[in-house]
């Protein structure tokens, strides 16, 4: 079994690549109250957010992506933002609050899940 | 999956050793090309983010006019099932849209290059001794409108936006509305909230029209 696994896991990490190359997409709206609060450098899954004052709108890839700060003492989970296809999932971040905090319009079963 | 490709990996010494002379000379060879390479983006940004928007013009008009339709044949549909495919159809023109105009989409990326471009080329410009002063004043003011222009495109863009994200948001809620009406067999109540939303559509297309008019490529 042991030699199948290299050319296993890469065909797996291809296919993987190649679902989320053809795959479809979903938006996440970070909104920030208050407008001119300060904000920490956020994370969308491994990129860095250029989050404007107010509102941002991003394109993402269709699945759950995690939404982190990083406020000085490494990354911190704000929450998991569940992005479905062409739907938008707005997510409100305090960043007054320490670690900021999101406010989801709509959450799942777990509280710290925003969905679309 | 990365530790066991790690762990069953077995390199000799004098092949690394090869291995990395040959990466080193690699990297070196390809540095001035990438240097001139990252100039040439940072010169045609401008340029770039004009075409691009003269793109973006020409599949809105389209996405526009396939939104009109949507928005005729919304009136008339007597079921409720058919509303909820016409909204999903709606949502994915509504999606085109916003990626193109999303904050880490290509056009925004470009346009903050083209802003920056333009206000590197003002210092640069306000240091240089080489041009007689009206020269130097001409390129002055063509980049100062080049610049303006980029600003005003940017805007644009900003307001379209937050105007698709508003439609996308209204056009799922009125889905899920739609989607929780029918489980309790309140048909009727969801043919209205499918033909109230015709208005809203149709506002959105107007809204559209407005943006194509405004949208003017820096430069053109």
């Amino acid at each position: 079994m042991r030699p199948m696994a290299r050319p296993i896991a890469a065909a797996a990490l291809l296919a993987l690549g190649a679902c989320e190359m053809g795959g479809s997409t979903g938006y996440v709206e970070l909104k920030t109250v208050p407008v001119a609060a300060r904000m920490p450098a956020l994370f969308l899954d491994a990129d860095k957010v250029d989050a404007k004052a107010g509102v941002t709108v991003l394109r993402q890839p269709v699945g759950t992506a995690r939404l982190q700060a990083d406020i000085g003492e490494g990354k911190v989970l704000l929450c998991h933002v569940v992005v479905k296809k062409n739907r938008i999932t707005t997510v409100t971040i305090s960043p007054l609050e320490r670690p900021p905090r999101c406010q989801c319009e709509r959450t799942g079963n777990d509280s710290k899940a925003c969905i679309g | 999956m990365v530790s066991e490709f790690a762990a069953g990996a077995t390199v000799k010494p004098g092949l690394f050793g090869a291995a990395m002379l040959v990466m080193a000379l690699f990297v070196l060879s390809q540095t001035p090309a990438r240097a001139e390479a990252d100039s040439k983006t940072g010169a045609t940004a401008d340029t770039e983010f004009s075409q691009q928007l003269g793109e973006l013009k020409k599949s809105f008009a389209d996405v526009g006019r396939t939104i009109d339709e949507s928005a005729k044949s919304n009136d008339t549909i007597q079921n409720p099932e058919q509303g909820r495919k016409s909204i999903e159809e709606l949502r994915d023109q509504v999606s085109t849209l916003l990626n193109a105009v999303a904050d880490n989409g290509e056009i925004s990326k470009l346009g903050a290059k083209a802003l920056s471009l333009a206000d590197e080329k003002l210092k640069s410009l306000d240091r240089e001794t080489r041009y007689k002063p009206e020269e130097k004043q001409y390129l002055v003011n063509r980049w100062r409108e080049l610049k303006t222009a980029t600003e005003a495109a940017i805007r644009e863009l900003d307001g379209a936006r937050k105007d698709f994200s508003e439609l996308l948001r209204s056009l799922q809620t009125s889905e899920d509305y739609i989607g929780e009406l029918m489980q309790i067999r309140e048909h009727e109540k969801a043919l209205q909230v499918i033909h109230q939303l015709s208005e809203g559509i149709r506002d959105a297309s107007v809204k559209l029209k407005k943006l194509l008019g405004a949208i003017q490529p820096p430069g053109v």
